[in-house]
């Protein structure tokens, strides 16, 4: 069946010509942006205080949250190109503790220094996700399937190279040192204020948002999602655009894991568990579209905040984490109702 | 005017219907008379009203104001169930089928036979059989339905619609998809199920087809009846009332000066890399069309008007081009789409939600589609460029309302259709390539589609048409080309009259039904 939909009569479709503000298409665009400051407001709210100081606002605790949302965020943003393709890719969180492993296995052995160590990996972590694309658009697999195996393969990749220890990095000069410059990953600037994880998040998401906006190549990843084949008919290099989306989700992932083993001083095969899942959840509660098509690098961003700092303000109030796992659910569920009520006042069932 | 001289109540009667969706008005007052065994054809363009006016028949929503009676009862349906109870039932376009279910699972879906709570699925195998007989036609109740060709699929679906509906069957364009024998067969079908007092409200877009089976035609516009005929009125007539004007002009004049040749095609072949069963590869094709001509191309369905269409483009998978393809006098490269896009080719295909557009993008953003490499340079989107060339484009189709920045799947067929083709031409194609350019698309928006693809030949491009319309390709096209089996076998000049095209469109149809 090639064409299940038809808008049956234009006459119950908005009549055309009409520009009258569209307040819940508004809302609905800024879902995310709107829960981060709810969630924010919330935060004050509830807050508990100390000597009349808001815990919450603390630069202190700030700088945790977006501390703690950086190594996911950096995989949503790749993850929103992915998804917006209509995609999926499971093996991110393998993804970075296989980078993260490798980072710590070079440095400590190998001793190449810093910037060919981290071109080094993230060059694998690309060529990882480019593979993945390959074989999917070249066996016509389902991303699901092929990054489900992707996600196996580079964990046991990783337990392999670490033999499933801890790789412990130690800064100096000298064998099996790891060059101290390294170690800023785990620090804060301006102040001791802004973590430098974070950093790395917020150009990452800059440059995402660029590309994503404002490049012939973001047009063709709209046009992918939104209709392989008018895309492909309309002489959009579908393959090669599909490829290169995996490779990105591979090089942010690669990326994140590099920032993972600067924060903690090690490479371990057992991090990353669910990452993906929690990758995916800020991009959907950022709005973008799991059929694909449509979505919004700013909206997976704000949607990854808010996850981190809902996760704060429970925590800030001793609740313990299976409600924390409650509340990540039914926002998962509103933003999807939502975007599902968006569609259907467009007229575009499903 | 059939004064209503029978003194009994017609088998449906609506009076005054209104209907408001918001600010639109979709129903101002409609009548609406259906008499039982009558076949009444229901006409009118995109927006006039008739899915809406359906829709309240079948309890999928409710009117604001007036009444329905069935049988001289009153009646008013809060849900399709309900209108079910009272045997009024649909069938839509797209098929409420499970392909992968057999015929029998399809009829009784919902509605299973069940003993001892366990399916019996005997008693539905036999009652299925004795459903299909009643509707004339044999078809093997065990078989998916996935795997029957579309016309028999249309039966299926009748004989499941009639299970409930015992008074009022309502179709939406039944004949959409189907060869001419299979309309014909529909046409046998419903004559039949009219026969034995069930009366049928047929929708259409084909004028032609209104004096073939139907009784009576009403035809709506803007929310309104416009004229209620007898089926064997004049076409110009129906025409009138369907436009709100006389439209004399429906296809543009012909070529008046043609160019060199663009496509040359001589004993072409295209030989797929891996045979697909219903594909019908271009077997011996010979045809030109040059510089400024367009040039249509009839045959059945099946004949392989689609296939030579997308082979020429690339799109049509792996496989080899022999004989003479030549675009410009040169051998043309037609491996992939991006290599048939740079020899100057373009195509529009016979599906714009499926394979035409990005229904949930910008109509701006669509149209510079095909053209992303010049909106571009070094790879940054310009977006200056990007207006410039969308807004040009926007006001050359006169797509309505002429804004890039509304969602295109919130257009009229018509204006969706408009966008689709600008898309296509806004790189400046040597050849374009329309497969069935007008397919749902009201008669005002036809006629601005005709004269544009002129307008465009003028220009010198060269064009060549597909389409299942008959008066579509003698009215628009300055030649004829007859494909059979994949090969051509006739030619004829633009107004060349129906029957002969038609004869030769369908020598062996037999053959290939």
């Amino acid at each position: 069946m090639s064409q299940p939909v038809t808008i049956r009569d234009s006459s119950a479709a908005p009549p055309s010509g009409r520009r009258r503000f569209d307040l819940f298409a508004v809302l609905v665009r800024f879902q995310s942006v709107i829960g981060l400051v709810l969630v924010a407001i919330g935060g004050i709210i509830f807050s508990p205080r100390r000597h009349g100081l808001i815990l919450f606002l603390a630069p202190d605790n700030i700088a945790n949250i977006v501390r703690a949302v950086s190594e996911t965020g950096i995989i949503a943003v790749g993850m929103t190109f992915v998804i917006i393709t209509a995609g999926i890719d499971l093996s991110v969180g393998a993804l970075l503790s296989l980078s993260s492993v490798l980072t710590a296995t070079i440095m400590t052995t190998a001793g190449w220094g810093l910037i060919p160590t981290v071109l080094f990996v993230v060059a694998c972590g690309a060529a990882f996700g480019a593979l993945q694309g390959v074989i999917s658009t070249r066996f016509r697999l389902e991303p699901f399937i092929v990054t489900l195996a992707g996600l196996q393969v580079a964990r046991g990749l990783a337990l392999v190279i670490s033999n499933n220890q801890y790789i412990n990095i130690s800064y100096g000069n000298g064998p099996g040192l790891a060059p101290p410059v390294f170690a800023i990953l785990g620090d804060r600037l301006f102040n001791n204020i802004v973590p430098v994880a974070t950093l790395v998040f917020v150009v990452v998401a800059v440059i995402a948002t660029f590309v994503l906006n404002f490049t012939r190549f973001g047009r063709y990843v709209f046009a992918v999602g939104g209709n392989e084949r008018a895309a492909r008919l309309s002489g959009v290099p579908v393959t090669a655009v599909k490829i290169s989306v995996y490779a990105i989700t591979g090089l942010v992932s690669a990326i994140a894991g590099i920032v993972h083993a600067g924060q903690f001083n090690f490479g371990s095969a057992n991090d990353g568990t669910g990452y993906e899942l929690t990758a995916i959840a800020a991009v959907v509660i950022g709005g973008t579209s799991l059929f694909g098509g449509a979505g919004s690098m700013v909206g997976t961003v704000a949607g990854a905040v808010m996850l981190g700092a809902l996760a704060n303000v429970l925590q800030l109030n001793n609740i313990n984490a299976a409600l924390q796992l409650l509340a990540t659910g039914a926002i998962i569920v509103l933003a999807a109702v939502l975007q599902s009520l968006v569609r259907r006042r467009e007229g575009l069932g499903r | 005017m059939s004064a209503p001289a029978e003194a009994e109540a017609p088998l449906l009667a609506m009076r005054g219907v209104v209907k408001r969706f918001g600010g639109v008005q979709a129903l101002r007052g409609v009548d609406f008379d259906l008499k039982r065994g009558e076949i009444h054809a229901l006409l009118g363009e995109n927006g006039a009203g008739k899915s809406t006016l359906m829709n309240i028949l079948s309890g999928v929503i409710e009117p604001d104001a007036g009444e329905l009676t069935i049988d001289g009862a009153p009646a008013r349906f809060a849900d399709p169930r309900a209108a079910q109870a009272a045997g009024v039932a649909t069938i839509f376009q797209e098929l409420d089928l499970v392909p992968s279910l057999d015929v029998t699972a399809n009829l009784f879906l919902g509605r299973e036979l069940t003993r001892a709570g366990v399916l019996d699925r005997g008693a539905m195998r036999r009652a299925a059989r004795t459903r299909l007989e009643a509707v004339g036609v044999e078809i093997d109740v065990d078989q998916a339905v996935g795997e029957l060709s579309v016309g028999r699929r249309q039966i299926v679906a009748i004989a499941k619609a009639l299970t409930y509906a015992s008074r009022i069957l309502i179709m939406d364009e039944p004949t959409a998809a189907l060869t001419a024998a299979e309309v014909e067969r529909l046409f046998k079908v419903m004559r039949e199920i009219a026969g034995r007092g069930v009366g049928i409200v047929y929708i259409s877009h084909r004028l032609e087809e209104v004096p073939r089976v139907a009784d009576r035609v009403t035809v709506m516009r803007d929310g309104q009846v416009a004229g209620v005929q007898p089926a064997d009125a004049p076409q110009s007539e129906l025409v009138r009332l369907l436009v709100g004007r006389p439209l004399d002009e429906l296809y543009p004049h012909r070529a008046t000066k043609l160019g060199k040749p663009v496509l040359r095609l001589e004993q072409a072949r295209f030989t797929p890399q891996a045979a697909r069963p219903g594909w019908q590869a271009p077997e011996n094709v010979t045809l030109e069309v040059r510089a400024g001509e367009i040039v249509g191309l009839a045959g059945i369905m099946g004949a392989g008007r689609t296939e030579l269409l997308t082979a020429l483009y690339g799109a049509a998978g792996a496989g080899k081009w022999s004989g003479v393809v030549e675009i410009d006098g040169a051998p043309a490269r037609l491996k992939s789409i991006r290599g048939a896009r740079g020899e100057g080719l373009g195509l529009v295909t016979d599906d714009r939600r499926g394979s035409g557009l990005l229904i949930r993008d910008t109509v701006g953003r669509n149209v510079v589609l095909t053209v992303l490499e010049r909106v571009s340079p070094m790879f940054l989107m310009s977006g200056s460029r990007e207006r410039s060339l969308a807004r040009e484009a926007i006001r050359a189709f006169d797509v309505r309302p002429q804004r890039p920045e509304i969602v295109v799947g919130a257009l009229s067929g018509g204006n969706q259709q408009k966008v689709v083709i600008a898309k296509e031409v806004i790189g400046d194609p040597r050849l374009l390539l329309l497969d069935e350019p007008t397919r749902g698309v009201d008669v005002g928006a036809k006629g601005e589609i005709y004269a544009r693809i002129r307008e465009l030949a003028e220009k010198g491009m060269g064009v060549l048409v597909a389409s299942s319309e008959m008066p579509e390709l003698l009215g628009l096209c300055d030649r004829v080309v007859v494909l059979r089996g994949g090969r051509t076998v006739m030619e004829f000049p633009g107004g060349a009259s129906e029957h002969e095209v038609l004869a030769a469109s369908e020598a062996n149809e037999e053959e290939h039904a």
